[in-house]
């Protein structure tokens, strides 16, 4: 029994943060036609500037919180402008950006190890502390991550679906030469997605380092299974990868407490290459999966 | 009416002749002297690498140059040409290493029986992977071969202790018996010439492949898909085709590489493998023939050279790729080489 | 007013247009007709700014359009409904009227916009909150329509209404334009058909291979029977 609710409630946590890492992955794509490999690093990114503004600049938690995804959103800023605006709108995009990802990626992540040092580092918690309920342990902080995670989503949900900017990016990703015609300024609509994208990484990046440990390897696991959430949600659906994330969070967290640790991996990834197998555009997938 | 006749024919045995150029073997485009030149040198390279003092280090090298060769070469005709966003080329080496591993670890084969089987196994995963993969769209093939390649990283390193030996993977792996047979001295001239021959052959196929009519193909193909598409041309059954021709010669290296090295971790199958490889396409020359093998001699030496630096290298490394992809899409050879025929042209 | 001079515009290496000058003065119908391939949707969106011409200019209200981007053209009042409708697909049918009001002015009058529109179009009131990609063909159309006069438009440009339409929707959606014509709104209609240029049209314009080959009144042009043969039924 208390298996079962551990599972549920562990299968809750990784939901949310899977939910904001996935839910910027989908924004891009949707938006940008990109898939940003470089995700992970603005994960990582995200995670030490909270690091290091906790651990050595002695900021309170909820600031560093927000000044690490804002700062995040900066990098993103930066690599949009820097490099992918130069070859927006040309023929050799869908290869030119997958590269871009790569290699800005890797600057990102060598230059936080040249920074920061290899050694594996740990947040403090968010609130200390924790919650019985008979012999099942449930941390405050993690609730604390869950809740942050839950109203950035449902705020960014509302944003997309009731604000005229939100209703902007949503055309841009549908029909972009259309949106042109509406008077939207796409290459900012690129741009502020781009950043809410990154912002979205970062936070998640430093809420989940309150939880756990964070290493260089944390990045790229993390877009792992954030490209695991979009392709079963459909790749550009928001509604579709927040259904996606607790799904994926759910299975997750049962094959870790019933089967163990080393399943939970392969069983989600197996799991997501018969999905695609079967129904190659997701649960929402904006179509274009398979081939005509 | 007869001239009208000896017009028609012409026409006629014009277009036969072009459609025969097409088709035949495109030794036009090969001039024979520097490849022969280039053999001669790649024979006599193991002899002169001895007269150096770290020569040794340098045949090393050279034989990493010929394995990851064949891989980037395989990597870049079904990416670079033919569109396949393969990330599961170094999984498809690693099957390749383990499978022939594993049979002379267990079943106490040779290694020159045992190494056909890398390969094999290689395409056969390759086939089952490409299957349900190569019919969806670019990212949707990232994302699979990804996650295949990831599964297989994790398979080596939890699985069965035959396979992943507590996490490190192949190790007193029998290598070849080439210690026997010359005396340690000589033994990695003999790897050296066993990994050239295997390096000619594959960039062969592949150079073969690369005229041939399906490469020009799917050259085509690549630029504008929907249209070949709506001529009613079906790429996947060529896509899978080139995936497991490709996958055959990857395996082929892993397959030599875990004889020669004795070992084999899964440590190899993390992404900065399949980013370097990556770099050595893209900056080398994407879609090209000659780039990535330009690029692979490059990002060989290069590390080696910059050990002391390493670190920096892989920063450097991660804003080249993002420059390049921008500025020199075709890659930095061939606009190297553009440069320097100018240079030439003016002198001229 | 619209003003086109000596217009040269086309894609990547190759001119479409050649020296096209053309004009639509305040409150007219003008139909500019011509075979498919020949350059009415090019040239359509280069007055709407989504291509740039190599030579000639575009001026409109005194603006100079020709150096504007998109959304400047927008602003200017210069609305181009574009050949096959592009709805968001995954829109509702509101959601898409309103992307329509997305610059400020028209923003802040969207209610009332949405009225007038659902006063022309009855069928977008009822289907409010359908997914765009539900709608049928003349529904669509209806939406692409009243999507353009959600801005604050004075020219509107439609391109090719009548395409992939029954006969009796084509009518109604003629009848729709020609309305909107009454209420105040120039238009710039470009279609392959000319059978509905009757009773529409104030001039016509001819567009063969990228060129002005013949302009008039509407009936001048309709009178000339051996031109229009081409383009009638």
């Amino acid at each position: 029994m208390e298996k079962l609710i551990q599972a549920i409630y562990g299968g809750i946590v990784y939901g949310s943060i899977f939910g904001m890492m996935a839910l910027g992955l989908t924004l891009i794509w949707g938006a940008l036609r990109m898939l940003n490999l470089a995700h992970g690093s603005l994960y990582l990114v995200g995670t030490y500037i909270a690091w290091a503004l906790v651990t050595l600049l002695k900021v309170p938690m909820v600031p560093a919180l927000l000044i690490a995804a804002l700062g995040t959103a900066v990098v993103g800023f930066g690599m949009q402008t820097l490099f992918l605006n130069r070859i927006l709108g040309k023929p050799g995009w869908d290869v030119g950006s997958l590269i871009v990802g790569v290699g800005v990626g890797m600057a990102l992540d060598q230059s936080i190890l040249l920074i920061f040092g290899p050694r594996v580092k740990q947040m403090p918690p968010l609130i200390p502390g924790v919650y019985k309920i008979g012999r099942v342990v449930i941390n405050y902080n993690f609730l604390v991550v869950v809740a942050v995670a839950v109203i950035s989503l449902v705020l960014l949900s509302l944003f997309l679906s009731k604000s005229r900017y939100g209703l902007a990016i949503q055309a841009v990703s549908q029909q972009p030469d259309a949106a042109q015609l509406m008077g939207i300024p796409t290459r900012t609509v690129f741009l502020i997605v781009m950043c809410i994208s990154a912002a979205l990484a970062g936070l998640a990046g430093a809420l989940l380092s309150t939880v756990y440990q964070v290493q260089r390897e944390s990045g790229a696991n993390a877009m792992l299974m954030a490209l695991v959430v979009t392709i079963f949600g459909g790749l550009g659906s928001v509604k579709g990868t927040i259904w996606a994330a607790y799904l994926i969070g759910l299975l997750q967290s049962f094959l870790m407490v019933y089967l163990g640790a080393g399943t939970a991996l392969p069983g989600v990834f197996l799991f997501m290459m018969i999905m695609l197998v079967i129904r190659p555009s997701g649960l929402f997938g904006l179509g274009e999966a398979q081939r005509l | 009416m007869i001239q009208e006749e000896s017009v028609s024919r012409q026409s006629v045995a014009a277009r036969i002749d072009e459609r025969l150029k097409l088709s035949a073997v495109p030794w036009s485009r090969l001039s024979v002297v520097p490849v022969v030149i280039a053999l001669l040198v790649s024979l006599a390279l193991p002899w002169a690498t001895d007269l150096l003092p770290f020569g040794k280090f340098v045949l090393h090298l050279l034989i990493l140059f010929f394995l990851w060769g064949i891989v980037v070469q395989g990597w870049n005709l079904i990416m670079g040409v033919s569109g396949i966003f393969s990330f599961a080329q170094v999984a498809l080496f690693a099957v390749g290493a383990w499978t022939s591993g594993v049979i002379t670890q267990q079943l106490g084969w040779s290694p020159f029986v045992a190494m056909w089987f890398g390969p094999v196994a290689a395409t056969f995963v390759a086939v089952i992977l490409g299957l349900p993969t190569l019919r969806l769209r670019g990212a949707y093939v990232v994302l699979l071969t990804l996650g295949f390649q990831e599964l297989f990283r994790n398979f080596t390193t939890q699985g069965p202790n035959f396979v992943a030996g507590g996490g490190y993977g192949l190790r007193y792996v029998p290598k070849f018996p080439f210690e026997e047979w010359v005396g340690g001295d000589k033994a990695q001239f003999l790897y050296y010439y066993l990994a050239l021959v295997f390096f000619v052959i594959a960039s062969f196929a592949i150079w073969r492949i690369f005229y041939s009519p399906i490469g020009m193909a799917f050259r085509a193909l690549r630029d504008s898909e929907v249209y070949a598409i709506s001529r009613g041309v079906n790429p996947f059954r060529y896509k899978l085709f080139l995936f497991g021709f490709v996958a055959f010669f990857t395996g082929w290296a892993g397959a030599f590489y875990v004889h020669w090295y004795g070992a084999i971790s899964p440590a190899i199958m993390l992404f900065g493998t399949t980013i370097n490889l990556l770099a050595m396409i893209v900056i080398g020359g994407w879609g090209s023939f000659w780039g990535p093998i330009a690029g692979c001699a490059v990002l060989t030496v290069l590390p080696e050279i910059m050990r002391a630096v390493e670190q920096y290298r892989i920063l450097l490394l991660g804003i080249v790729l993002a420059l390049v992809a921008i500025f020199a899409p075709e890659g930095l050879f061939p606009l190297l080489l553009r440069w320097v025929r100018r240079l030439l042209g003016r002198q001229a | 007013m619209l003003k086109i001079t000596n217009l040269e515009a086309g894609y990547g290496g190759s001119i479409v247009l050649h020296g096209v000058s053309l004009e639509v003065r305040d409150g007219e119908a003008v139909v500019l007709l011509g075979p498919n391939g020949h350059g009415k949707t090019t040239l359509l969106r280069t007055i709407s700014g989504l291509i740039r011409p190599s030579a000639g200019r575009i001026e409109f209200d005194g603006k100079v359009l020709s150096e504007m981007s998109p959304a400047e053209i927008v602003a200017a009042g210069v609305v181009h409904i574009p050949q096959g409708d592009l709805p968001f697909p995954e829109l509702t049918v509101l959601e898409n009227l309103l992307m329509g009001a997305y610059l400020p002015d028209a923003w802040k009058q969207r209610r009332q916009k949405l009225e007038q529109v659902y006063e022309l179009f009855p069928v977008l009131r009822e289907r409010s909150n359908q997914l765009a990609r539900t709608l049928s063909g003349g529904e669509r159309r209806m939406l692409a329509l009243g999507r353009g006069l959600m801005s604050n438009a004075k020219l509107l440009m439609v391109d090719e209404p009548s395409l992939g339409l029954a006969p009796f929707l084509i009518e109604e959606v003629y009848r729709k334009i020609r309305d909107i014509n009454k209420s105040g709104l120039s238009v710039l209609l470009a279609d392959e058909n000319a059978d509905h240029i009757a009773g529409f049209a104030d001039r016509v314009y001819l567009l063969e291979m990228g060129s002005i080959v013949s302009e008039g009144t509407a009936e001048e042009m309709l009178k000339n029977e051996a031109l229009l043969a081409a383009y009638l039924g």
